[in-house]
């Protein structure tokens, strides 16, 4: 091990690493994107705004950032319709903080960090910056509680008729028994997917992870995470940075479905009564007592989705609906465009789920001149595809309703099937809901209903103050280290010193490339770990220390301190390591912060000092006709130890 | 080489550090009944307030001091003089008396306590409405759940360093190390019950460093414990650990000081947030380097002594 050669290592890792950590030291820019609207504003009122965001430029975000933004002071042109901000160390907690208080001018979802060019070669764009802590910068924490009783019941709504029919197989006496048996099997299989294990729920917590990480990403947040917490079936999401966003915390709930159910038969027997009744009242003057206005009450005063729930529920009771039949209603616009959009009458469905979300994607807007309305298109799956042409196929003359939410928003007639797998959906729609029914089905459906557990604003731990001074206080303690280091041990102290600045360096680079965010505890575990890596050293020199005093040869000295050290080195790590991968497993929040910069911290001081340190010594010693290693301090003068 | 001899005192370190762990933990239990309440762990009210600019911290320190209120005051921003100020659950009453001296002109009824505590706020630096950024009644960050967790992990952890050092070196030194690691947790609880340190996210990160730190520190001296035994049966163990000790001692002093010159840093700097983790870091590298040493090497020492005489 005594070749310049292997030089090349370190200098290769060091380039990478530098290379990976570039996009923080960067120049960057930031795309602010005005909102469309905007424009269509008055002069004056668009003054307003945009003076309110350069007022702020001068007095906050821009003071002594040394960030430029461009156009100053002005609108930008319409066909570039924003602001880019150009600077160092742009910090997602500012990005959103400039997007919320100049909510009326920014559009918040389309704002963009221009990758660097490292950023878009190696990670086809993604960031590569390292993330700051929801401690470290403040934020926002939702913790959302997966409902999974409800999930269970949309679930045997999908599979009632099925259900229906296999138990009339089993009963039926001239069935024969293969198929029996076959249904049995059948059977068991759909009750099992009932049945939710630990496991499942799992499944369905990390579909709708991705889901929220999907809505997040069309927000353009920066750096928002999100996390499964196992032990309360709960979803956490962390949006450093955002300090009260309810818009976003409505577009995480959104638990909105969009599914097609095929209407009862022609002639409509129990749409039929109900609307009979209805009418009943009307003509006894009764309207206020007619179910469809005491249901429009209900939305009216806001009542929510449970209380809506129960009395659908009670309808079905009340006409005595058969189980594979359900209660909705029909939402719609009165007589003109702009009146509310309420339920205006009721239809029944079958329970069966015929398409469900999950078959359409890839959903757009668009607005429909020749009935002056909205509606939105989309693409079927292949599956899907398949499935609409059967259906619509097997279905002609009855109706398919299309059901948002629980909102029934149109029922047409199938007239022929329908193939190609592209279909739309017109309804009474205005351009806000359509774009919010395409995005529903272009981003799925979340799979289980989310309900709001804990929703906090959260302070930095720390205020800036501290963290200045703080970080100040480290870097002045490792160069004191460092400077100790130099004296105590001389040429040693040096080596010591660069393989602890490569070590970090190092560290920095691999935690950035796990997509790391960094937390107070995060910085604790890797001062523990300069920590180490220090001691290692020492541990080393005094090994080494101890053969020349013994009187051996220089070289040999060198070689035998390493390996004498050794076995403590890794023995000590190992158990520090073991420890730290306990840590992760077991721990939350603050505990794994700190457990994930400890262990690899522990691997990146292991390679440092067990091999670059003594590549660098064993070269001095051996190479560089380094002849007197003294490892004695300077500062107790001086004694014996040389050695040739 | 200088020989010191170590093991001599091991009836008094052991009962020393015996003591002043039951010191802390009664003084803890009886005068304060408990650790310290803190917001990270117990929830509390937290403001954020913009103040006039020559209202500084020491001025809300000071009045919070004055007041018998425990407050946490955190600089959000030095531009606008914001302030972060968190109260524990403990001054519930303080606020509630507090408020009720308020001149009934300058109070509106309210029923929560984070209601009052801002118009206390407003009343007492004239603050408008809008200078008061935000006010949220907030739960535990950490908490029960990492009490458990921190239980579990602890144990876990103890059991699994006690497998790994048995299998690399032997049972007693295990045992020894693992001793002295719980020893090192329940001093620094101790003091942190004693001295009524606020339980935060920092206080947790300090204890686990200085896990980390001794489970180091005890093996490094340890290994040359075992090295130094290896071949030797016949010899007494004392004089084994007297030398080995004396042996690693340069290279103890050495990293306890390079360790500390970073924590001192912190507390000398001023970053007043970071003093309590600091002043936890400080003292558990002085536990844990003392543990070493007088603990752990005793232990083993007293453990290998009782196996013998079983043998003889």
């Amino acid at each position: 091990m005594q070749s310049y050669r292997l030089l090349i290592l370190p200098f290769l890792i060091l380039a990478v690493s530098f290379t990976i950590l570039y996009p923080n030291f960067a120049d960057r820019s930031l795309k602010i994107v005005v909102r469309e609207d905007v424009y269509a504003l008055p002069e004056a009122d668009q003054k307003i705004l945009v003076n309110a965001l350069f007022e702020r430029w001068a007095k906050d975000y821009g003071k002594g950032s040394g960030w430029t933004i461009e156009p100053q002071g002005t609108l930008p042109p319409k066909e570039n319709p924003f602001y880019t901000v150009k600077g160092r160390f742009i910090t997602s907690a500012k990005i959103n903080q400039i997007s919320q208080e100049n909510q009326s001018l920014v559009s918040e979802s389309k704002n963009k960090l221009e990758p660097t060019w490292i950023e878009n070669t190696i990670r086809g764009g993604k960031s590569l910056s390292i993330k700051l802590g929801l401690d470290l910068q403040g934020g926002m924490r939702v913790v959302l509680k997966g409902d999974f009783e409800d999930y269970t019941s949309k679930l045997k709504d999908l599979y009632a008729k099925e259900l229906t029919e296999l138990n009339l197989t089993l009963k039926n006496p001239t069935a024969k028994p293969e198929d029996k048996e076959k249904a049995k099997s059948r059977l068991s299989e759909i009750e099992s997917s009932f049945d939710l294990s630990p496991m499942r729920k799992i499944v369905e917590l990390e579909k709708a992870k991705m889901i929220i990480d999907n809505r997040l990403t069309t927000q353009n947040l920066t750096e928002p995470q999100v996390r499964i917490q196992k032990e309360q079936d709960a979803i956490e999401v962390s949006l450093p940075g955002v300090s009260n966003s309810a818009a976003i915390l409505e577009i995480l709930q959104n638990t909105e479905t969009v599914e097609y159910r095929l209407e009862e038969p022609n002639p409509f027997v129990f749409k039929g009564q109900i609307a009979d009744n209805e009418r009943r009242m009307m003509d006894l003057g009764k309207r206020e007592d007619t179910d469809i206005f005491i249901f429009q009450e209900l939305v009216k005063n806001k009542a929510g989705k449970k209380a809506q729930d129960e009395f659908l529920e009670g309808l079905e009771k009340k006409y005595n609906i058969p189980k594979d039949f359900k209660v909705y209603a029909m939402w719609a616009r009165g007589n003109s465009a702009k009146s509310a959009l309420l339920p205006r009458s009721f239809v029944v469905l079958e329970r069966k789920i015929a398409l469900s979300g999950n078959d359409m994607t890839n959903a757009q807007p668009s607005y429909n001149s020749n009935s002056y309305g909205w509606m939105v298109s989309f693409t079927l799956t292949p599956n899907g595809a398949e499935k609409f042409f059967d259906l619509t196929s097997e279905n002609r003359g009855r109706n398919l309703a299309i059901v948002w939410g629980d909102k029934v928003i149109s029922n047409p007639v199938i007239n022929d099937p329908i193939a190609g797998g592209r279909a739309e959906i017109s309804g009474s729609f205005s351009e806000q809901e359509a774009i919010r029914l395409a995005n529903v089905i272009s981003e799925g459906a979340l799979p289980i209903p989310l309900s709001v557990l804990e929703m906090r604003f959260i302070g930095p731990t720390l205020g800036i103050e501290s963290i200045e001074v703080g970080l100040k206080a480290v870097a002045i303690g490792f160069f004191l280290v460092m400077a100790y280091m130099i004296l105590y041990y001389r040429l040693g102290g040096f080596i010591a010193d660069l393989s602890l600045l490569v070590n970090l360096i190092i560290l920095a680079a691999l935690l950035t490339l796990m997509d790391f965010t960094l937390t107070l505890p995060g910085i604790a575990g890797i001062i523990l770990t300069a920590g180490m890596a220090v001691d290692a050293n020492v541990i080393i020199y005094e090994r080494i220390r101890e053969e020349i005093e013994e009187g051996r040869a220089l070289s040999i000295a060198v070689t035998r301190g390493f390996e004498n050290a050794f076995w403590t080195i890794m023995d000590a790590n190992v158990t520090t390591l073991i420890a730290g991968i306990l840590m992760i497993r077991l721990g939350n929040g603050p505990i794994k912060g700190f457990a994930i910069t400890l262990c690899w911290g522990i691997v990146t001081t292991l390679f440092t000092s067990l091999f670059l340190s003594r590549l660098f010594m064993e070269l001095a010693v051996n190479r560089m006709g380094v002849h007197h290693l003294n490892l004695r301090p300077f500062f107790f003068g001086k004694k014996e130890t040389t050695n040739v | 080489m200088y020989n010191i001899n170590f093991t001599k005192y091991k009836y008094f370190t052991l009962s020393f550090s015996f003591l002043a762990i039951v010191a802390g933990f009664v003084i803890t239990f009886t005068k304060y009944g408990g650790f310290a309440h803190s917001l990270d762990f117990n929830g509390g009210l937290r403001t954020v307030v913009e103040l006039p600019a020559d209202k500084t911290r020491n001025d809300l320190d000071g009045y919070f001091q004055s007041k018998n209120i425990e407050a946490v005051v955190i600089l959000l921003e030095k531009e606008k003089n914001i302030y972060q100020l968190d109260i524990g659950l403990g001054s519930l009453d303080t606020i509630e008396s507090l408020y009720k001296e308020i001149p009934e002109e300058n109070r509106e009824t309210s029923t929560s306590a984070i209601d009052r505590f801002v118009q206390l706020l407003r009343y007492e630096y004239k603050l408008p409405k809008e200078k008061v950024l935000s006010a949220d009644q907030v739960g535990a960050v950490v908490g029960g759940e990492l009490t458990e967790v921190g239980i579990t992990l602890l144990l876990t952890t103890l059991a699994i360093i006690l497998l790994y050092l048995s299998i690399r070196s032997q049972f007693k030194f295990a045992l020894a190390s693992s001793i002295a690691l719980v020893h090192d947790i329940l001093m620094t609880l101790a003091l942190i019950g004693f001295l009524q340190i606020k339980p935060s996210v920092p206080i947790i990160a300090a204890l686990l460093t200085l896990l980390g730190y001794s489970i180091n520190d005890k093996i490094v001296v340890f290994d040359r414990i075992r090295e130094n035994a290896h071949g030797k049966d016949n010899l007494a163990l004392s004089n084994i650990i007297n030398v080995s000790i004396s042996q690693t001692l340069g290279r103890t002093i050495n990293t306890s000081f390079t360790t500390m010159i970073s924590v001192i840093a912190i507390i000398v700097g001023g970053a007043v947030e970071l003093y309590d983790f600091a002043f936890v870091l400080l003292f558990g590298v002085l536990v844990g380097t003392y543990s070493s040493i007088y603990i752990a090497a005793p232990i083993s020492e007293i453990y290998d002594q009782l196996r013998k005489k079983r043998f003889v």
